[in-house]
């Protein structure tokens, strides 16, 4: 008796779930998408919206974890349980398109009346490219230039409407803001030993001459000089190797330091906490006129070989980008393109600053593209710590990242 | 077949069934993922290979890779020390309390239960709050050290590639203190207080006492405690994510924080299989000393 009842409990149970399951229309095409944004965050958003236009396709979101998107991703891949559609960090999207994960869009987006490559910023750009093809379209982008404190400026006789422009200038402005007494340091950054060291460090590195191909240019070492001065006058916190940008931005909104590097995603919590007038400029380079380079960073979207359904995927990417003019009004994110004019938020010190950002991002390069990124990733950050420790010199601990780099690079 | 089918129901085979099924279980549950381990760590494998079996062997080659690295030989030793430092700490502070409560003075019961709260949490939150109290420039724990007069500059733990093992050690004995305090409280607890009263009637005092009648009495006891201790402290992992992530520089990396490093940050499986085995043939010789320390104890 009982056990029928369970029977009957369960039949029901299971009706009720493909009830569920069948609640889109039976002849509509189910796509699913993962990404890691979260309510107030695009895609869900942009799926939702997307769903109600009934157009025949429906999307099923699911939020994975930063932390699990590659695993993740790899298992359901390697078990042909891959999503359609799915959002991955910039550097990790060659992982994918090398090993033919991906599927190859250059013929789609050649037809597509939406999504047209001549829009985008190069760097984000870049970052789908894989062998000349198109592997994925970007889904937003950010970088990272020199937010400073006005006030601070002023109070040690400095010209508040002239933050450096080079990396000497740099050096003496936070010289002379760094205040131990009052707690103040010169500059906030981060040298963390994760993914956000070489998202500082890189684009230093590019405007020296060097790269991940050649990271102990003579530029790169002297740019991890620079660093190592900073970190040993402690214009900077010691704390800064073990921070990540988050955190030591906050600093400099509570008035602890008077320059940070960081990106636009500082920028809400900014006019929300910071109670000085601030300014950012765009990141010192070497000397004047040099070359100028930006970390970049945010995610792309990309459709899996293995997708049933290309041609429908593909349509609600062209609907993502189609909504690329309301990213920055509505979720405070780049879009990764350069043909949309972002409207003005009314907000003087955040508007003045999007230009800035703006600016910067032309310089923004990718970090590769390689399949092997994080390895390389991995002898940068070794480096930076080891030379900014005093464990070894930069040019040493250049040189080593540099053979370390080399055998992964083959 | 009768007679197999008798001892099934009553008999030899019966014993046999019963010991199968733990075994069985155990083999699924804890054997297959360790040999799996094991192959992995002799195999090449990448993230798109990892769902299939078919994998190239290189033999040793994912340990002899592993021990040219420069940064291997400080791991682990810095996991020597962590081990060793977190164990011998948690347990004196365990049980330095749980003597203290022992004593059994008003609302002592009540106080020890408070004690458990940095057991209950998640070592995730554990982290991020040490994290806070040891932030160099504006920690609670300089903050301390400073008003006290012990040190006159700041300490950066997170960051100073002396200190930053030290810094999670010192979480991690807050976190597995009261752990200690628990376990060898229920060990004081079962000590019959008669064997006290005859020793005091003897004229033994209080240090008397502790090391002829507690101590000994206490050794199985301690001895579950380490070996626990050194499951938890090899288990630690959310300490060194939320605290250090591994740095400066390696300075405060362990084994199991690089394994999952190599793993999952790199995707290097195969070398953070090789890092899991070397951690295994460590338990296992840890694991072996123990049971040979409580074997001579029942023969005593």
């Amino acid at each position: 008796m009982a056990i029928r009842k369970y029977a009957i409990l369960g039949a029901l149970a299971l009706a009720g779930v493909s009830l569920f399951g069948l609640s889109a229309k039976a002849e509509d095409v189910t796509l699913t998408l993962w990404s890691l944004d979260k309510d107030t965050q695009p895609a869900p958003n942009l799926v939702k919206e997307f769903n109600a236009q009934n157009n025949g396709i429906k999307i099923e979101y699911r939020l994975i974890q930063f932390d699990d998107v590659v695993t993740e991703a790899m298992r359901a891949y390697a078990t042909g349980q891959a999503p359609d559609i799915i959002a991955v960090d910039n550097p990790e999207h060659a992982l994918f398109s090398s090993r033919g994960a991906f599927l190859d869009l250059t013929d789609m987006i050649a037809k597509s009346t939406v999504i047209k490559p001549d829009n985008y910023f190069p760097g984000p750009l870049k970052s789908v490219e894989w062998d000349g093809k198109y592997f994925g379209v970007p889904k937003a982008t950010n970088t990272i230039a020199l937010y400073y404190n006005k006030y601070m400026f002023k109070a040690k006789g400095l010209d508040p409407n002239k933050p450096p422009q080079t990396w000497d200038e740099l050096v003496e402005d936070a010289r002379k803001l760094t205040d131990p007494a009052k707690n103040v340091y010169g500059l906030a950054f981060s040298a963390k030993a994760n993914e956000e060291g070489t998202f500082q460090f890189l684009p230093w590195a590019q405007m020296g001459g060097g790269g991940y191909q050649h990271i102990n240019a003579d530029g790169a070492v002297k740019a991890l000089g620079i660093w190592k001065t900073i970190m040993d006058e402690k214009l900077a916190s010691p704390d800064t190797l073990t921070r990540g940008q988050w955190d030591s931005t906050g600093t400099f909104n509570s008035g602890n330091a008077a320059m940070a590097i960081s990106g636009p995603w500082e920028l809400d919590r900014m006019t929300q906490e910071a109670k000085f007038d601030w300014g950012v400029t765009l990141l010192p380079v070497p000397k004047e006129g040099a070359e100028r380079s930006s970390a970049m960073g945010d995610f792309n979207w990309a459709i899996f070989a293995t997708s049933k359904h290309p041609a429908e995927a593909f349509k609600a990417l062209e609907y993502f980008a189609s909504q690329d003019d309301k990213m920055f009004k509505n979720f405070g994110q780049l879009p990764a393109r350069s043909d949309i004019s972002i409207p003005e938020s009314g907000q003087p010190l955040k508007d003045a600053a999007l230009k800035v950002f703006l600016e910067q991002l032309k310089y923004a390069k990718p970090r590769g593209p390689h399949p092997q990124w994080p390895k390389i990733s991995k002898a940068i950050q070794d480096a930076i710590q080891a030379a900014l420790t005093g464990q070894m010199s930069p040019k040493d601990a250049l040189d080593q990242a540099a053979d370390k780099i080399k055998a992964v690079l083959g | 077949m009768k007679r197999i089918l008798m001892s099934v129901r009553d008999g030899r085979g019966f014993d046999i069934v019963l010991v199968a099924f733990p075994l069985g279980f155990l083999f699924l549950m804890a054997g297959l993922p360790l040999i799996y381990n094991v192959v992995m760590s002799f195999q090449e494998v990448d993230m798109f290979s990892l769902g299939t079996f078919s994998r190239p062997f290189v033999g040793f080659k994912n340990y002899t890779d592993l021990f040219a690295q420069p940064e291997t030989l400080p791991i682990l030793y810095n996991t020597v020390i962590f081990v060793t430092g977190s164990i011998a700490g948690q347990f004196l502070i365990g049980f330095g309390l749980a003597l203290f409560f022992w004593v059994n003075f008003p609302g002592a019961s009540w106080m020890r239960g408070l004690f458990l709260v940095s057991w209950v949490m998640p070592g995730l939150v554990v982290g991020a709050i040490w994290n806070w109290i040891l932030s160099g420039d504006f920690g609670v724990l300089n903050f301390i050290l400073r008003e006290s007069g012990i040190i006159s500059g700041n300490i950066f733990w997170r960051s100073d590639p002396h200190f930053s093992l030290y810094a999670v050690i010192i979480a991690n004995v807050w976190l597995g203190s009261s752990f200690n305090m628990i376990l060898l409280s229920v060990g004081l607890a079962g000590i019959p207080a008669d064997l006290f009263e005859a020793a005091e009637l003897d004229g033994a005092n209080v240090w008397q006492r502790f090391w002829t009648i507690t101590l000994p009495m206490m050794r199985s006891t301690i001895g579950a405690i380490i070996s626990l201790g050194l499951i938890f402290t090899l288990q630690q992992f959310d300490l060194f994510a939320a605290i250090t992530s591994g740095g400066p520089n390696n300075s405060s990396n362990v084994t199991q924080y690089w394994a999952w490093d190599l793993s999952f940050r790199q995707y290097d499986f195969a070398k953070g299989a090789t890092i899991s085995v070397i951690m295994i043939v460590f338990v296992m010789f840890a694991s072996v000393v123990y049971v040979r320390s409580t074997r001579h104890e029942v023969r005593g």
